[in-house]
Order: structure tokens, then C-alpha cells, then sequence
């Protein structure tokens, strides 16, 4: 999973953007701040907070040694070697395939294409994990989900046919078919439940991080996205009218942001998130607010 | 992918209540669960009858329980929002419990 790097006036709300960037709670990314905010004079900022985060990897990574799918023994036996970037990746062979195998808590070696930028002022120690690159092919992560996911729909003993959109590492999965209610369940909750477990099954297992995942069913987030991306602009709306900040019920880190995105381009406004998660909400301030 | 275990035959009884009563919650919770296990033919799932609702119980390899739960129990709750969706199809309320 690539990082993102947020700047805003204080720690707190770099951390938020970058949250709601990421979409996951608090609990599941991991943090490096870059810059911590400097005050000039007057309340004037003269610098800003930098931070950069990422979804947390999975931790359960060692188990991925017993299994046969990946020359994962193999890659540590050539690690301990040292010899990482000179053994050849046996199975990966699609476009994604990075330099070497990687190794899992053992020092990172050079890589010879670092996908994240490196800022010039980093402060703190760059955690070793952000050197890692991945050996799985989004190609691989997107058959599997969809093999869980068509199998899933068989053992409901529904009909569906199922899709798999690859964009660079943004996989979708999309279900079509009637009557599939039941998988999206009440607000959702099924289908979430349904993409956790497909995300558990793929990239968790194949030990990927560097992929996005999604599956929607019966083109139900694609109506939710709509609705909110509706609700957000007349809600955007509202706030510019009255120049009254305005809070909006706690959502899902999908959902928020969702509704930062429909907002990012919205003049005279601005979106930030407050709370904790489960009741973690967007607030949509005017623009000259804070 | 099959419903019933390939070995430790369950008793005649649990296993008829394994047919009848949940075919597709259990179809659903043993795929679900093979395909987050690292050993696949170590799972098993059976059904206990309850005092008014299904227990269905999955058994899985040593080690792979905590994937199976996942940080938080976060899984664990995935499977079981799955698994009851599957359960209304077949009529019945069930509750999954996953042992080692």
C-alpha cells in the first residue's frame, strides 16, 4: 500500500486528511510525521505539519512461509544470503514485478525503485517496512478475490457473473445479477462484511499491500456514491449560504470519503473529520473558518 | 468444496442437522473460512443444535485460528454478518463459534 503525505496547520489534521485519504480508521494506518507545525509570529504558521501514512500491513506474515503459493521460502532462505535483489522472482511475472523477494522482518536491502517519494526533511528514522516492495501482481490479488467472490455467490446458491477492473493497483469487483440483496445487506453491512473477507482472502494471504480492493454488489455503491456525492454538494451548499459550519452524521471511512472527494473542489468550503470511529463524522466549515 | 468434513466424521445426528437445516450458511462459512486458512483441509464445521437457533462450530488447523479472527475480532464479525445472511435462505438463525 503506497503512502500519502498530507500538510495542514497541526499535527491532528494532517493525520485526519490522511486518514480519510486512506480510508481506514486510526488503528489500521501507520503514521511518520515529516514536520511538525512551526508557529510564526502573530498566530501566523510559518510552517506546516507533514505527515505521511499508510495502511498498516497485516501482521500474520510469517504464516505465508508454510504456504506453497510463492517461492516465500525460498526468498527468505535468499535473504539471509543477503543475496535478495539477485535472486530471480520465480513466480510473478506479470508487470508489477518489482526487484527482489521481501523478506519479512529482516532488514531491508536497496531497492532499486522506490515507489514513494522520499521528502528532503524527513525527521524521523524511516521505518524499514517502507522499503519493501511487493512480489504480487495486482493481476494475482484481483483472480483471487474474484475466485472468492464467485464461489461465495455459488455457495448462496444465487446466480451472478462477476467482473474484475483493474486499474494500476485499484482493483473492483463488481457483481452482477437479481436479487442480490442479501449480499449488500442493511446499509451495507453485508457487503462490507463481504469485502473484508475477500481482502482476507486475497491480499492478506497472498501477502499483498499495494493493492486497493472493492468489490460492489448489484451496482450498490455506485448508488450510495451518487446519493452521497448529492448530499454532500447540497449540504456544501448550505454551509456556503450560511457560513455556518455544518456536522454531518458519523460514516464510514468509505463514506467520508467519499464525501471529502465530492467536496475537494468545492470553493468556499472546506471538509474536515472529527471524533473516533465508529462515530467519526465529516464537517463541512466555510472556507476562511479555520 | 464440500459441507461436510473429509475426515472426523461428526455424529449422524449433527451432521443431518448440518444438512437440513443450514445448507447455505454452512456452504458459505466453510468456503469463507478455506479460503482465509493457511490449511485449508483442517477446517470443519459442524452443527450443534442450540436451545432455538443453530451453532455452527469451526474447527480450523493449528495457527490459523487468528486469521480467522483477525485484529479485533474484525473477521471473526465478517464471517458471522456473512454466515447469518446465508442462514436466511435456509430459514434459520445461526451463531458461529470458531475453535482451534
Amino acid at each position: 500500500m503506497e503512502w500519502v503525505e498530507f500538510t495542514a496547520r497541526t499535527l491532528e489534521e494532517a493525520k485526519d486528511l490522511a486518514l480519510d485519504r486512506l480510508g481506514v480508521a486510526a488503528d489500521d494506518a501507520e503514521f511518520e510525521v515529516l514536520a511538525e507545525p512551526k508557529p510564526g509570529l502573530f498566530g501566523r504558521l510559518r510552517g506546516e505539519a507533514r505527515v505521511r501514512a499508510r495502511v498498516r500491513p497485516a501482521q500474520a506474515r510469517q504464516k505465508i512461509d508454510r504456504r506453497e503459493r510463492r517461492p516465500r521460502k525460498a526468498a527468505a532462505a535468499a535473504a539471509e544470503g543477503g543475496e535478495a535483489a539477485a535472486k530471480p522472482a520465480k513466480a510473478p511475472t506479470k508487470d508489477r514485478v518489482h526487484a527482489g523477494p521481501k523478506p519479512r522482518a529482516k532488514p531491508r536491502q536497496q531497492s532499486d525503485q522506490p515507489d514513494q517519494p522520499e521528502p528532503a526533511d524527513t525527521e524521523l528514522v524511516t521505518p524499514q517496512r517502507t522499503q519493501e516492495h511487493n512480489d504480487v501482481n495486482a493481476r494475482q490479488v484481483g483472480d483471487e478475490a474474484r475466485k472468492f467472490i464467485d464461489e461465495l455467490v455459488a455457495a448462496f446458491s444465487f446466480t451472478g457473473t462477476t467482473e474484475l477492473i483493474e486499474d494500476g493497483d485499484d482493483l473492483e469487483i463488481r457483481v452482477h445479477g437479481d436479487n442480490l440483496g442479501l449480499l449488500v445487506g442493511p446499509r451495507g453491512t453485508t457487503l462490507q462484511a463481504v469485502q473484508d473477507l475477500a481482502r482476507v482472502a486475497s491480499q492478506r494471504r497472498l501477502g499483498d499491500h499495494d493493492t486497493r480492493l472493492r468489490i460492489d454488489i448489484g451496482g450498490y455503491r455506485q448508488r450510495r456514491k451518487e446519493a452521497l456525492d448529492r448530499f454532500a454538494l447540497q449540504m456544501a451548499e448550505e454551509v456556503k449560504q450560511s457560513g455556518v459550519a455544518r456536522v454531518l452524521e458519523p460514516m464510514s471511512s468509505a463514506d467520508r470519503k467519499i464525501v471529502h472527494d465530492a467536496l475537494s473542489g468545492v470553493e468556499g468550503i472546506a471538509t474536515r473529520s472529527e471524533g473516533d470511529d465508529p462515530y467519526r463524522r465529516v464537517v463541512i466549515t466555510p472556507a476562511n473558518d479555520g | 468444496m464440500t459441507d461436510q468434513p473429509a475426515t472426523d466424521q461428526p455424529s449422524e445426528s449433527v451432521e443431518r442437522a448440518n444438512e437440513i437445516q443450514a445448507p447455505t450458511a454452512t456452504a458459505v462459512l466453510t468456503h469463507v473460512v478455506r479460503s482465509i486458512v493457511d490449511d485449508a483441509d483442517a477446517v470443519h464445521v459442524d452443527a450443534v443444535e442450540g436451545r432455538n437457533r443453530l451453532k455452527l462450530e469451526v474447527k480450523v488447523g493449528p495457527g490459523d485460528l487468528g486469521r480467522v479472527i483477525g485484529r479485533r475480532g474484525r473477521t471473526a464479525q465478517s464471517i458471522r454478518t456473512v454466515v447469518r445472511a446465508a442462514a436466511t435462505r435456509d430459514g434459520v438463525e445461526v451463531d458461529v463459534d470458531f475453535v482451534d
